[in-house]
């Protein structure tokens, strides 16, 4: 009976996108969840008395479009709208605002850095020009140099031309940004270094990197190019969407149905041990956790070449991100925007400030003075918290798993306080107001999401750890054990919400 | 000489790689006119008395990638060159302990044992791995760059050879070779050691010359430069120039004058010569006009175009590349005559682990935390330090029982917050910040310095035109190398000026004394029937 069930392991937004492709290929699908509620990094909870956050994760604007089609989204609940506008803040001053409408972008420039607004201009139709290409390789299977079968060296040859069409100058630009760090390629753009503090964000966000570190650059193109319309009410609308279309598709869901280990019988998997002890039968087990919980927690220790082991225990997945969680009552405001009703805001207005935060965590402490990347998902979705109160959902970068002093009651309260004088200092108002929070360290984020290292992407986005992921024979989303794939951020192409590890790894399977 | 000769090339800098290339050009028959700014040849590869009877190796103070065909296609024994390894690489360590690296890999094994048996087991396998990728990269450095935008029949058959080759290597060395070009040393390191003791010095050398830390992705790669290195054939090896690093120089330099090579001391050259477009030769700073059917520069390219050419001869295009090429040097010397050898308080007395090279590197983080002060424009207060003491392997260099200390010294910004021309200001502080980190190791070094020598990264761009301090003409960031050096589609020793050629460090396949860039740009001026 065994014989067509796959079972997929973990209900966010990868294991999701993968049962359903599974699903709609004719198979019987199981999927485990260990967790309560689907979603896991994107799901909405209430964390307080009538308070839900909309998921750990704040963007889901890398979701791919194609997804979203292919799985029929939009008749499931999915409404895509634009990405929300995200204020820098400043402690005297009116800030800097980058919205997805150029317009506004343009008007917010003319005020705050005038001559960046024709070279943001012309770095959007930069981007633009590059993105169909780009995206075609973040959203298909890693190439393998190693191949030279007729269709691999058609689409090696497909993918040349298409970069030569580009011109000689746009190719030259494409091989030297790269290796880049984002402080140097977006200073040659711009003047104002709030914009690009502001722009260089989403690419050092959740990794052990600052803005003066080499071959950022290459994250910041990555995200500018899988960025674009994010799901209305946040991460948590795209599970619900998620989860609706798998029903549709006859996915059995089982949650808090937690995975004890991966059954295997003469080098092929033949099912599951749930922690509760029953054993469910599959020929295909797709893996969303992170590869170190699937192959070094879930298969039977001795199953793997020693070799590749080393290598999984040198992957480097050390979290670097803390959460915090606000019960606010009445609404919040930013100083620097009086009366406007703000959703996302990141603070840090210069590239030493932000590389500062870096330099912290190198020396596994938190920066004293946290930058924190803020989002208000009440505002505009008020049945977020009660009647005419706030939600207010900071995630803290540069906060190491492996902190020196390790962690504590004492040292997350200290992270609390920390992020609430961070806050005070653009929302004078909010301490005051907080009734309640909730502080998550990346080691609590370690242990509530089964996230080996606690690292938010399932590992860092090293050009090493993107470009073989997470090892050099496990970049194609197949392991050595037949019918065991991975299909989770911590896969090709790796992390971000962007649904491509879960179904590439789905198409692996067939 | 009469004033209306016309010369089939000038070379602007008698640096060892403009020298080099003057070789090739006047070994092929070429008449080659070398014009050096200064009162002695070499550039940054130079050897001066700078206080009586003591002989210094200013800026470069060892040798390791010159190119041995260079020596034999030049002669340069017979010109006097002489190479004498190094014995050994020295770690003294805060706490009164020291590792030593030593030439016969049975004592390193022994010493790296001490501090990790299973390191001591992995090291020589460590070798070997990069010494097989490192002759794979050799393929790279000894030929022009690879263009991978070019059409041309034979650019593409390259990138396929060179291609072919690296899917010759075994996946293991491919993904090695992948962690290399992407990793930080720090990181890299951690996947095949343990022990920090042994990690940070060895990290290090991805960092030298670079406005980058241990842990800063890519520095990886620069690891391999230790074991391209080779002397005699001999991969891995560094060694002393005798008379200090300027005999190369002097070396190329007589080789050059063999061959018909005419060099010129004391002869600054102002600017290019420019006639309808095309460089036809070099203004003098005295006024004098040298005609030549080809200008070759060895000087950093920003300063070629910006100072010889000038901006309102250039496309803007061109121009915006040239000023974004990263330079931002990252590092200063200093040189130390001392009335004895200094004597280190965890190897007491003299003996062979002080004839090589000295690390002053106790920790990874020691060195992380000395680039966190460089990148917000500060100098290290406790910096990483080379440091060679070559009058003992050389007695030329300094009067009997006396000594040459030089101290390569990292981090020190070009861009200090107060602005580069206040670094005369903070030189002696500096200096101090150098001895006193080297005195905590060897206690009796202050009372023994005879004359000092502090060259900030200021100091190096005013006396040797290494702009902003970059003793490699330009960072050596992959954005930077190969068929983007010094400025995307602009590798190939050619200019977008006609006549004008350029042979020098800022040039694939980079810094060092390697010699290669002078060497490839002579061929491709040969090869291009431009001369």
């Amino acid at each position: 009976m065994s014989g067509d069930r796959a079972i997929v392991l973990g209900g966010g937004v990868n294991g999701l996108v993968a049962a359903i492709r599974l699903a709609r290929g004719g198979r019987k699908v199981v999927l485990f969840e260990a967790r309560d509620v689907l979603g896991g990094l994107a799901a909405g909870e209430e964390f307080a008395p009538g308070f839900r956050h909309t998921g750990i994760l704040h963007d889901a604007s890398c979701f791919a479009p194609e997804l979203a089609e292919e799985l029929g989204l939009a008749s499931h609940g999915l409404a895509l709208g634009p990405r929300d506008d995200i204020l820098s803040p400043e402690a005297a001053g009116r800030g800097l605002v980058l919205s997805a409408d150029a317009e506004r972008t343009a008007e917010e420039l003319a005020a705050h850095s005038p001559e960046d607004v024709a070279r943001y201009r012309e770095y959007r139709a930069f981007l633009d020009r590059i993105a169909p290409i780009a995206r075609r390789l973040l959203s298909s299977p890693l190439p393998d140099p190693a191949r030279t079968d007729l269709g691999s060296l058609a689409r090696l040859a497909k993918d040349g031309l298409a970069v030569r069409r580009l011109g000689r100058d746009t190719m030259f630009e494409l091989l030297r940004l790269g290796p880049m760090c984002v402080a140097d390629w977006l200073k040659e753009w711009f003047r104002s270094e709030r914009l690009g503090c502001l722009l260089a964000g989403p690419a050092l966000d959740f990794g052990f990197a600052g803005p003066w570190s080499p071959a950022t650059n290459a994250l910041l193109v990555r995200h500018e190019i899988l960025s674009g319309l994010a799901p209305r009410g946040g991460p948590a609308a795209l599970v619900r969407a998620l989860e609706a279309s798998a029903r549709a598709a006859g996915v059995e869901i089982r949650t808090g149905a937690s995975v004890a280990g991966i059954l295997t019988a003469a080098g092929a998997v033949r099912g599951v041990r749930l922690a509760s002890g029953e054993e469910e039968p599959a020929s295909v087990v797709l893996s969303t956790l992170d590869p170190k919980t699937t192959l070094l927690t879930l298969l039977p220790t001795g199953t793997l070449d020693p070799a590749l082991v080393h290598r999984l225990e040198a992957y480097r997945s050390n979290g670097m991100t803390a959460k915090v969680h606000l019960a606010v009552a009445g609404s919040v405001e930013f100083a620097s925007r009086p009366g406007e009703r703000i959703r996302r805001a990141r603070t840090g207005g210069s590239f030493d400030a932000v590389e500062r935060q870096f330099d912290s965590a190198k020396y596994r402490q938190i920066s004293p003075r946290p930058i924190l990347d803020v989002s208000v998902p009440s505002v505009g979705s008020p049945e977020l918290a009660p009647e005419g109160d706030s939600v207010v959902s900071v995630l803290v970068h540069w906060v190491p798993r492996d902190r020196a002093d390790g962690w504590s009651d004492g040292a997350r309260d200290q992270l609390g306080n920390l992020v609430l004088a961070a806050l005070a200092e653009h929302l004078p108002e909010l301490p005051a107001a907080v009734q309640e929070i909730e502080v998550l360290t990346p080691a609590d984020l370690e242990t509530r999401f089964g996230l080996a290292g606690g690292h938010l992407l399932q590992g860092e986005h090293g050009l090493d750890q993107l470009a073989a992921r997470p090892t050099p024979e496990l970049a194609r989303h197949v392991c050595p054990i037949r019918g065991l794939f991975l299909g989770g951020d911590g896969a090709w192409p790796g992390g971000g919400l962007t649904g491509w590890p879960g179904a590439l790894a789905a198409s692996a399977v067939s | 000489m009469s004033a209306s000769q016309v010369w089939d090339a000038v070379v602007v800098g008698g640096g060892h790689n403009g020298l080099v290339c003057a070789a090739y050009l006047a070994k092929a028959g070429r008449k080659v006119l070398v014009l050096e700014r200064r009162h002695v040849l070499g550039g940054a590869a130079v050897s001066e008395e700078l206080h009586p009877g003591f002989t210094f190796s200013v800026c470069s103070y060892v040798v390791s990638l010159f190119r041995p065909h260079i020596i034999r296609e030049l002669d340069l024994a017979r010109h006097g060159l002489e190479l004498i390894p190094l014995e050994a690489s020295f770690l003294p360590l805060p706490d009164g302990d020291s590792l030593c690296r030593w030439s016969d890999p049975h004592e390193t094994r022994r010493e790296i044992a001490r501090f990790s048996p299973r390191d001591a087991e992995t090291y020589p396998e460590f070798g070997m791995a990069m010494s097989r990728i490192g002759f794979f990269a050799k393929d790279i450095i000894d030929q022009p760059a690879p263009d991978p935008t070019s059409l041309d029949p034979r650019e593409l058959a390259r990138l396929l050879r060179l291609g072919g080759r690296f899917r010759e290597l075994d996946p293991d060395l491919q993904h090695l070779n992948l962690q290399l070009l992407t990793m930080s040393a720090a990181d890299f390191l951690d996947l095949w050691f343990e022990s920090p003791v042994l990690k940070a010095p060895m990290s290090v050398s991805g960092i030298i010359g670079t406005f980058l830390g241990v842990r800063s992705a890519g520095t990886a790669y620069v690891l391999l430069h230790h074991y391209m290195g080779e002397i005699d054939g001999a991969f891995r090896s560094w060694g002393f120039s005798k008379g200090g690093t300027g005999g190369v120089s002097r070396a190329v330099a007589s080789a050059a004058r063999a061959f018909g090579a005419t060099i010129r001391t004391e002869a600054a050259v102002e600017r290019v010569l420019l006639e309808g477009g095309r460089a036809t030769g070099v203004v003098l700073e005295n006024g004098d006009e040298i005609r030549a059917k080809v200008v070759v520069s060895g000087m950093e390219p920003r300063r070629t175009f910006l100072s010889l050419v000038g901006e309102e001869n250039l496309d803007p295009e061109f121009v915006t590349k040239l000023k974004r090429y990263k330079l931002r040097g990252s590092s200063g010397k200093v040189n130390l005559a001392v009335d004895r050898l200094p004597e280190f308080t965890c190897r007491p007395g003299g003996g062979a682990h002080l004839r090589g090279d000295i690390a002053i590197a106790p920790s990874v983080d020691y060195l992380e935390r000395a680039y966190d002060q460089a990148k917000y424009g500060d100098f290290s207060e406790r910096p990483y330090l080379n440091v060679v003491i070559p009058s003992i392997v050389d007695p030329s260099v300094a009067p009997p029982g006396q000594h040459v200390v030089s101290c390569f010294v990292q981090y020190a910004p070009y861009w200090i917050k107060e602005g580069p021309e206040r670094w005369p200001e903070r030189r002696e502080a500096f200096g101090d910040a150098v001895v006193d980190t080297l005195a905590e190791y060897c206690p009796g070094l202050k009372e023994s310095i005879l004359y000092r020598q502090v060259l900030s990264p200021w100091d190096l761009e005013q006396e040797f035109g290494l702009t902003e301090g970059n003793i490699f003409h330009g960072e050596l960031s992959p954005e930077q190398l190969m068929f983007q050096r010094p400025v995307s589609g602009w590798s190939r020793y050619k200019t977008p000026v006609n006549g004008l050629w350029m042979c020098a460090s800022g040039t694939h396949p980079g810094g060092g004394v390697m010699g290669a860039p002078g060497e490839l740009a002579a061929k491709r001026l040969l090869a291009e029937r431009a001369v």
